[in-house]
């Protein structure tokens, strides 16, 4: 058990170290702040920029957390607050099947349903041609895939709010609304926190459906109508093609080892925030 | 989905293999010389490009040599080349020119059939009349992919229309998008466009977007049983000599058998077609993977045709040949 345990505890350590010491190439011929900060990357011409993919990255996650926050959070009141208990039990299937579908398949659904629709109804709404092929895209995709993780975890944590305080609160007269709005939200906001981190995690680092849709083009994005092109997008283009050569491949360990490191001050940031509310 | 659809002929492949009396013991395994010396295994890793054709010729091989067993896996070309560098596999599959990092490891190689990658656009391309009496030059191809000087049809064609030119390219790094790249004079990683990943990939977005322009290999484009292009897309033939219109002897895009012939015949420029190799260490000691390497060059270039590849000419034969000896 103990052993089962340290192996556990040490596993991100070791992953961390193992990208490292792979990337030492690249970090050994260009400085960090050029590798993090330029955005021009031209791997055969030994430009390494990688700045492009981390904003589009932080973009992406942004959009999609900002269509699927608002959604989850209604959804999990209504849920927990107004509908029958036939409904939750319907909808935890549901759920389980959302988070079940593995990613290729919403890459293809990305593929034959949003890009059309960003490209033939979205953009010219906003007055914009577009292939369909874009931020946007990825972001309506995945915030597709985190729905059901965020969902699971904000319903418990409703469920998880003692009745007595609901109770107390209708007691004093408040509105069934103003409950919600005061106590359970008020209660549950470190679970709400923690479900939002967890959603950003996993939209981060979320791969093949949202490279079958983005774009993929290095540049700076400026907005949401344009092409994007994610950190774990890069990797997964082009490890298998350009293993063979050595800072190329030093390159995208590196790659890999800031999609850590972002994910790691995520965890970590969400980790602060909730301890922050529960002393309260 | 290219790589999935592999993955699951993989599975299927490897399935099979594990069947009772599957595989080996069919009629065809007469042909095979008495007293046929050829054993062990071959591992093979490497670049999606050459996969069908190598598990073809896997198939055709181990039907003259039984006893002999290929285990084929894809992964992409920088994967076939340091599986084969590291010797965990006897060969890599290799589907790009090599850059001057992987010839200073010193790898030895060996060339075995060619194909090609050919720009397409829509069938429904509201121009695609002009396009196909006209041509597209290297230099335009340029303008598109790499300069952003012609970003509309009208740039290109004496047209009043205001629509951009769609422009695909491959997200993921691979051997067409850098042959392709190449043909102007760059690397995969100058190509503009928006990046969709896989062969496939493209093609479908090229389908579904009358104003698209992208680029396919061959075997995405033909349709092997039809030898035509597939319905919703069209080749932009090249206007080699850049007089303004496509020449008879520029037009050999109806069938893949013309367009082969051209491209065995170097009329269709190399880059965008492009020699596809095996790689290893250093040259391979054991017999049967040298027997089935000099197989590959001598009988096996007849199944090349059917399964959407270029015949190597002979002269080149004669000298990948003289690596094996």
């Amino acid at each position: 058990m103990i052993v089962a345990l340290a192996i556990v505890v040490f596993l991100p350590f070791v992953l961390g170290i193992g990208l490292y010491l792979q990337s030492t190439l690249l970090l050994e011929e260009q400085s960090l702040f050029r590798i993090l900060f330029t955005s021009q990357w031209q791997p055969m011409s030994g430009k390494f920029g990688l700045l492009g993919f981390i904003l589009s990255s932080l973009m992406v996650t942004a959009l999609s957390l900002l269509i699927a926050g608002p959604v989850c959070l209604l959804t999990a009141i209504h849920l927990t607050q107004y509908a029958k208990k036939y409904v939750l039990k319907i909808m935890h299937p549901v759920i389980d099947i959302l988070a079940g579908i593995p990613s290729v398949i919403y890459g293809v659904w990305g593929i034959i349903v949003i890009v059309p629709l960003v490209s033939k109804y979205l953009a010219p709404f906003f007055g914009v041609q577009t292939s369909g092929y874009t931020l946007l895209t990825g972001a309506i995709v995945l915030s597709v895939m985190i729905i059901p993780f965020i969902l699971n975890i904000l319903i418990e944590v409703f469920r998880s709010i003692p009745t007595e305080l609901t109770e107390a609160s209708l007691a004093l007269g408040a509105t069934r609304w103003q409950t919600i709005k005061h106590v359970i939200v008020r209660k549950g906001f470190p679970g709400i926190i923690s479900a939002m981190g967890l959603g950003v995690s996993r939209a981060f680092g979320e791969t093949i459906a949202v490279l079958m849709v983005v774009g993929n083009v290095v540049k700076i994005p400026t907005g949401v109508f344009q092409p994007g092109y994610p950190l774990p997008a890069l990797i997964a283009n082009n490890y298998g093609e350009m293993m063979s050569i050595p800072q190329y491949q030093s390159a995208l360990m590196f790659s890999a080892l800031v999609l850590f490191v972002v994910v790691m001050l995520f965890n970590l940031a969400s980790r602060i925030a909730i301890s922050r509310f529960e002393t309260k | 989905m290219k790589k999935k659809y592999y993955k699951w002929l993989m599975a299927l492949a490897i399935g099979l293999f594990f069947l009772p009396g599957s595989g080996c013991q069919g009629p065809s395994s007469q042909k095979a010389s008495d007293g046929d010396e050829l054993r062990g295994t071959i591992s093979i890793s490497g670049a999606w490009a050459l996969y069908p054709m190598t598990v073809k010729w896997s198939e055709e091989f181990r039907k003259l040599h039984p006893r002999v067993r290929i285990d084929i896996s894809a992964g992409g070309a920088g994967k076939g080349f340091t599986d084969a560098m590291s010797g965990m596999v006897d060969l890599g599959m290799f589907s790009r020119g090599f850059t001057q990092a992987e010839l200073d490891r010193g790898v030895w190689y060996v060339g075995v059939t060619k194909d090609a990658v050919i720009p397409v656009i829509n069938e429904t391309n509201p121009f695609k009349e002009q396009i196909l009496k006209r041509g597209i030059t290297r230099e335009e191809f340029q303008e598109i992919y790499l300069n952003q000087s012609i970003t509309k049809w009208k740039d290109l064609l004496n047209i009043q229309d205001d629509n951009a030119i769609h422009v695909y390219t491959r997200s993921d790094a691979c051997g067409a998008a850098e042959m392709f790249a190449e043909y102007l004079g760059k690397h995969q990683e100058n190509l503009l466009g928006t990046g969709v990943f896989g062969d496939p990939g493209i093609a479908s977005a090229v389908k579904n977007d009358p104003f698209g322009m992208g680029y396919n290999n061959v075997n995405f484009v033909y349709d092997l049983q039809t030898r035509r292009p597939y319905p919703g897309l069209v080749v932009i033939p090249l206007d080699l000599n850049q007089n303004g219109k496509i020449d008879p002897e520029e037009d050999f895009y109806d069938t893949l058998d013309e367009l082969n012939t051209a491209i065995r015949d170097g009329i269709y420029p190399a880059p965008p077609a492009r020699p596809l190799y095996f790689v290893a260490k250093s040259k391979p000691g054991r017999k049967e993977v040298i027997e089935l390497l000099r197989w590959i060059l001598t009988s096996g270039q007849e199944f090349v045709d059917e399964a959407g590849y270029v015949a190597l000419p002979d002269q080149v034969i004669e000298e990948e040949l003289k690596k094996l000896n």
